[in-house]
């Protein structure tokens, strides 16, 4: 009867949890667990072998660990016996660096405007704008990489950072309008009408209410930006040259005709998994909130 | 007192479209090339041939209809998108609701399915073709030997290949569809259950007449993420089966990118990027209304 008593506090007392035997649930939790982490730890193990270690059969889960394959990510170029098709990682790496950083910089400096005038005037289209913007989130690459291609060979932007920022703006600049927008308008309406009585221009509304008090979902809205534009495999496959490849596309270079460089290819993995493991934790309330371009908060 | 003799624009008026310009100039810098797309599917833009190029009305886009691969490719990109957001949304709903009721390790389980979904799928479809090598030595393999199933051929064969893209796409997506959904759970209203429990509701009427129908505006959205999504299905596919063996996991995006890269037939190529853009607005609208009619009956 206290139950009963007691204003109803959480919505987890779902009655379904009691019925269930603990076994199952246990079960449940470990599978759910080795669904998730197996994969990460496999591919670890995997690029800490050997490459006989890596063909052995049955697979082996105790070796004698290498760092071999980190060695040859890390040489590059350089050195190594398959020195001319080597993939140049380390450069990829820097690569994906630039071109991360440069877009989601452009789609931040443009996107803190657009945000703001979405989120606090009123004009005609602004819905359809609105729209738009949102649509591109759904637009199949392949319509706009053709054309980008044609173009990019024939002004130079091809095989260049330049280009693929550019390039880049397609995934970053209507995610960061959105996120923005949606942060901008949490900021309570009263606040900046005591800024506007006391003398501030729409700059000062901005610059002086609007941006230090959406500072953090200002940074979520970046490393979100930075983790997608990190992600980015389809917009630099086409428009890329070997001397621009990020690591998401460089990866894919330890599969060659003759053979496919498992160890390499293992370690690169982690390695350009990592920036983005560690980014996830760092914003991880937001991260659904950022996949669905602010529609789920 | 001056009178003005023609309307003058005030400040407020074009201070938005000031405030908008540099973006909508950057995005006009990519609107522009799709417009060019656009034109280019109605030619015969073959770029190894230049001299060939003309204007040719609807001939790429009615010789699709000739094109076995087409239908082919057209059917793979429907029925793929279909079962995965099937198996993606009915599996994520029941994480959610596995992890909505006090599971130990909840917070531990939830932040570590944030990995799969953050990463890149490229780098994703690596790691499970390592995992997949059909040799004995791909671990897949030797895991399932233990429940007596034969070596699978996971890239080889036509049936391995689309169950593979499949298993690929959604252990990356899987954790989208249970946060979206278990965030929903847990921000719930109590009121319809106290309310259920008073009318002597059991496990399973409550979770058919309570917990479904209130998350459904959710779930409408996680199936509109996911068929988006599914639809242009591209990073895995190209990195593990570039659309083999024999063209089975080769969808409308694959194809498009075979003809315009592979064989530079740019007008073509371009026709088809046009009718998957077409098919995924098209669906895009139907599950936008299904969203609105969800959103309503539960607000």
């Amino acid at each position: 009867m206290t139950t009963q008593t007691l204003p109803y506090t959480t919505p987890q007392a779902v009655p379904y949890q009691r019925y269930v035997p603990k076994l199952a649930v246990a079960l449940g939790a470990a599978l759910l667990l080795a669904w998730t982490v197996f994969p990460f730890l496999w591919i670890l193990l995997t690029s800490l072998k050997s490459s006989a270690d890596i063909i052995s059969v049955p697979p082996k889960f105790v070796f004698t660990p290498t760092f071999d394959n980190y060695a040859a990510l890390v040489m590059g170029e350089q050195r190594g016996q398959y020195s001319s098709t080597r993939p140049d990682f380390p450069l990829f790496f820097l690569n994906s660096m630039i071109i991360s950083l440069g877009a989601v910089a452009l789609s931040v400096l443009a996107g803190i405007p657009a945000a703001y005038a979405l989120a606090r005037f009123t004009f005609p289209f602004k819905d359809a704008l609105g729209f738009v913007l949102m649509s591109f989130r759904f637009v199949p690459f392949i319509a706009f990489v053709i054309p980008l291609y044609l173009l990019y060979q024939r002004f130079g932007l091809y095989n260049t950072h330049t280009g693929l920022i550019l390039a880049y703006q397609l995934i970053t600049l209507p995610f960061t309008i959105w996120m923005l927008r949606s942060f901008f308008q949490e900021v309570p309406i009263e606040i900046q009408e005591a800024a506007k009585i006391d003398g501030c221009s729409w700059l000062g509304v901005l610059m002086r209410v609007i941006l230090p008090l959406s500072l953090p979902g200002i940074a979520v809205t970046v490393i979100l930006g930075f983790m997608f534009s990190w992600n980015a495999f389809n917009y630099p496959l086409m428009l890329a040259g070997r001397q621009t490849f990020p690591v998401t596309v460089g990866a894919i270079q330890f599969i060659s005709y003759e053979q496919v460089l498992w160890g390499q290819m293992a370690a690169a993995t982690i390695v350009a998994a990592v920036p983005q493991l560690l980014l996830s934790l760092m914003v991880q309330k937001y991260i659904v909130r950022g996949l669905t371009m602010g529609a789920v908060k | 007192m001056t009178l003005q003799p023609r309307r003058h624009w005030r400040r407020e008026e074009y201070l938005p479209y000031l405030l908008l310009a540099p973006a909508l100039i950057l995005l006009a810098g990519m609107v522009y090339p799709f417009a060019l797309g656009l034109y280019y599917s109605f030619t015969s833009y073959w770029l190894q041939y230049p001299n060939r190029f003309r204007f040719v009305w609807f001939d790429n886009y009615l010789g699709l209809l000739e094109e076995p691969l087409f239908a082919r490719a057209l059917g793979f990109t429907l029925g793929f998108t279909l079962v995965a957001v099937v198996l993606q949304v009915g599996l994520g709903l029941a994480v959610a609701l596995f992890l909505h009721a006090r599971i130990p390790g909840r917070a531990v389980l939830r932040a570590l399915m944030l990995l799969p979904l953050m990463m890149p799928p490229v780098i994703t479809a690596l790691m499970w073709k390592i995992m997949m090598a059909s040799t004995n030595a791909g671990i897949l393999n030797y895991i399932l030997s233990f429940f007596g199933v034969d070596p699978v051929n996971w890239f080889g064969s036509m049936e391995g290949a689309i169950v593979s893209v499949l298993i690929i796409d959604t252990w990356g997506n899987l954790p989208f569809v249970s946060l979206i959904l278990l965030g929903a759970l847990q921000a719930l209203p109590a009121e319809p259950y106290e309310a259920a429990r008073v009318d002597g509701a059991g496990t399973v009427a409550m979770l058919r007449y309570v917990t479904l129908p209130l998350l459904s505006p959710f779930i409408v959205l996680a199936v509109m993420f996911r068929t988006m999504d599914s639809l242009r299905i591209f990073d895995v596919i190209y990195a593990t089966t570039l659309g083999g063996p024999n063209d089975a996991t080769t969808n409308l995006q694959i194809m498009a990118y075979q003809y315009s890269f592979q064989w530079y037939q740019m007008g073509k190529g371009m026709a088809q990027a046009i009718v998957l853009l077409l098919i995924v607005v098209m669906v895009s609208w139907l599950l936008m209304r299904l969203w609105n009619r969800a959103a309503e009956s539960t607000s």
